[in-house]
């Protein structure tokens, strides 16, 4: 409140009304694709051409239609086969690779770390030509393990660098003891890391889940049998074939996008806490 | 040293024991090594090698790299990406800061329905969020034809069929879809900025924008290095939403790396350009990223000392 607006009191516009309301408008803006989206997928055929926001009325036959008609369950299992398997591969991986680093101690990794890191400032398209031909070589285009790979590729570095970070900030003492206790690397790496790291490996597993699951370039050049493919190409595949019926078109979008969407709003709270207990622990 | 045979043994024990701590390391450097390091060095190696499948071993030297400069496309994806950077980096780091802003200082209860509403076009998938955009632009049908006139701009075709419109176009949707990136990573430095800072400032009678511009800017400063590395970075890994929405056209006038490498690479086939192509974008994330790191210590993680 600034002071010369409070001595007028029958004036006086509270700060934070007009900041959640600059907020709600901005919101109501910002918010207009994805109701357009859901809008259009709830329209009769006949309407969907209407150059309005909301139209009435409403009706459920798109999603009735689009799930009857096509497999898109087939579409939904792939993505989440692909995604589970990048998101368990890329944990174990690179918790394992900074537990080496930063609690063993162990020689090299620290250069290897580094040479790590360059993945993190390179753009997928610039490597998704041989890693196309290497797929082929290997006979694994349109097979899960096909995309699982890469992505996993792709996604450790990040991982490691934040478990890493973590890492190297829980207290030393704890390892000590567990040495002395007579564990095993092993047991170690199990009962007293991973414990501690909890809330940043649930951190990595939303924000990896998020990623793999909207990934398209790789998708779309190794995922060329329709049978294979994951969610993310499935709107190009029915472009074409709903192209004079927009409505059935934005049901399959709204079918596809709506998990995710439902998913976040439930983790999100852990997502914004691991991305906040960064700064509180440096 | 003199060692009893009861050392040595020991020691043994000890460097076999070494030798299996590298199984922690392993997994993740082979995929390094297999799906990153490799692929790089191949692109680098096919740049230089003929282009037709007979004459792939023929060693040609520099000789893509100047068919790269002297092809028009080329130069039109180097200024799309350069106007890519340029507009979405800025524009959604005031944006979305001034959204992180808003919430973190002026809400409470609403607070967590504000971050999560602002999020939200992040975690849509990017090819259901083409489509819908591609529709709403259309003439005739698309409702931002019909905002548009009722400002009193007449559109009579869609702007991503218009060559000088393309690239804004879809430098919108961009903006649209990863502004609430950067909102939550506002969010989450305004957040870690301690409360005594805050009321120390605020005592010292700094508010509205002098708090803004002498205190608080100033402390996010690490966030907003971040987001300009990954800004750069995503900015060339730029793919779904052009490919979907334009393809590069019309007459390559949104072309980009990605679509330009895609129609090389895998519709026409000249794997010598592709890879040409590639090792060029290669070559510009890493020199962009160095000279970010160097100059203004950037860092992938805002709250690190270290890179990330």
């Amino acid at each position: 409140m600034s002071p010369q607006l409070s001595e007028q009191p029958r004036f006086r516009i509270s700060m934070r009304f007009c900041a959640k309301l600059i907020l709600a408008v901005t919101l109501l803006l910002w918010m207009i694709p994805e109701v357009y989206m859901v809008s259009v997928a709830l329209r009769p055929s006949d309407a969907a051409f209407e150059p309005q926001l909301i139209t009435w009325p409403m009706t459920l036959d798109n999603f009735i239609t689009v799930i009857r008609d096509n497999p898109l369950w087939m579409f939904f299992g792939n993505s989440l086969l692909v995604t589970t398997a990048t998101v368990i591969i890329v944990l174990a991986f690179a918790s394992t690779f900074a537990f080496a680093s930063s609690i063993l101690k162990l020689r090299g990794t620290t250069f290897l770390f580094t040479s790590l890191l360059t993945t993190l400032m390179m753009p997928v398209a610039s490597i998704v030509l041989p890693i196309a031909i290497l797929l082929k070589s290997f006979g694994w285009i349109s097979t899960y393990q096909g995309l699982i790979m890469p992505y996993a590729a792709l996604g450790i570095p990040y991982a490691i660098a934040i478990i890493k970070n973590f890492m190297d900030e829980s207290p030393r003492d704890l390892f000590e003891a567990a040495v002395i206790d007579g564990c095993t690397t092993w047991q170690m790496f199990c009962h007293v890391a991973i414990p501690l790291i909890k809330p940043t490996i649930i951190f990595v597993a939303v924000w990896q889940f998020i990623v793999t699951w909207n990934e398209f370039f790789l998708a779309l050049v190794v995922m060329t049998e329709s049978s294979h493919k994951t969610v993310t190409l499935v709107p190009m595949q029915y472009s074409g074939m709903y192209m004079a019926n927009p409505a059935a078109l934005f049901a399959i979008l709204v079918i596809i996008a709506v998990p995710l969407l439902v998913l976040y709003t439930f983790v999100q709270k852990y997502f914004v806490a691991g991305l906040l207990s960064g700064a509180v622990k440096g | 040293m003199v060692t009893t045979p009861g050392h040595a043994s020991a020691g043994k024990r000890h460097k076999r024991r070494l030798t299996l701590h590298y199984g922690y390391v392993f997994p993740a450097v082979v995929m390094f090594v297999l799906f990153v390091a490799y692929p790089i060095l191949w692109v680098i190696g096919e740049s230089l090698r003929g282009s037709s499948s007979s004459h792939r071993s023929d060693f040609v030297g520099l000789n893509h790299y100047w068919q790269l400069f002297q092809d028009p496309v080329f130069w039109q994806v180097l200024l799309n990406m350069f106007l890519w950077g340029l507009i979405t980096i800025p524009v959604q780091m005031v944006v979305g800061g001034t959204i992180a802003y808003l919430i973190e200082t002026y809400t409470t209860r609403s607070k967590t329905f504000f971050r999560v509403m602002f999020f939200l076009p992040v975690i849509t998938s990017v090819s259901v969020v083409s489509i819908v955009w591609s529709q709403m632009y259309a003439p005739y049908y698309g409702i931002i034809q019909q905002y548009a006139k009722a400002v009193g701009v007449q559109l009579t075709t869609s702007p991503l069929g218009d060559p000088n419109l393309v690239i804004y176009a879809l430098i919108v949707v961009n903006i649209w879809q990863w502004t609430g990136f950067s909102m939550i990573m506002y969010v989450a430095g305004l957040t870690n900025i301690p409360t005594e800072l805050w009321d120390a400032a605020k005592i010292d009678g700094a508010h509205g924008w002098k708090l803004a511009t002498r205190v608080i800017i100033p402390l996010l400063t690490p966030v907003t290095r971040s987001l300009l590395l990954l800004g750069v970075i995503g900015t060339l890994q730029t793919f779904p939403i052009v490919y979907l929405m334009s393809d590069g056209g019309p007459d390559h006038a949104s072309e980009i790396f990605g679509t330009y490498i895609f129609k090389q690479g895998f519709v026409i086939g000249d794997i010598g350009y592709a890879s040409a192509l590639s090792t060029v974008t290669l070559i510009i994330a890493l020199a962009l990223s160095m000279i970010q790191i160097v100059a203004f210590g950037a860092r992938l993680n805002p709250n690190r000392e270290s890179l990330v």
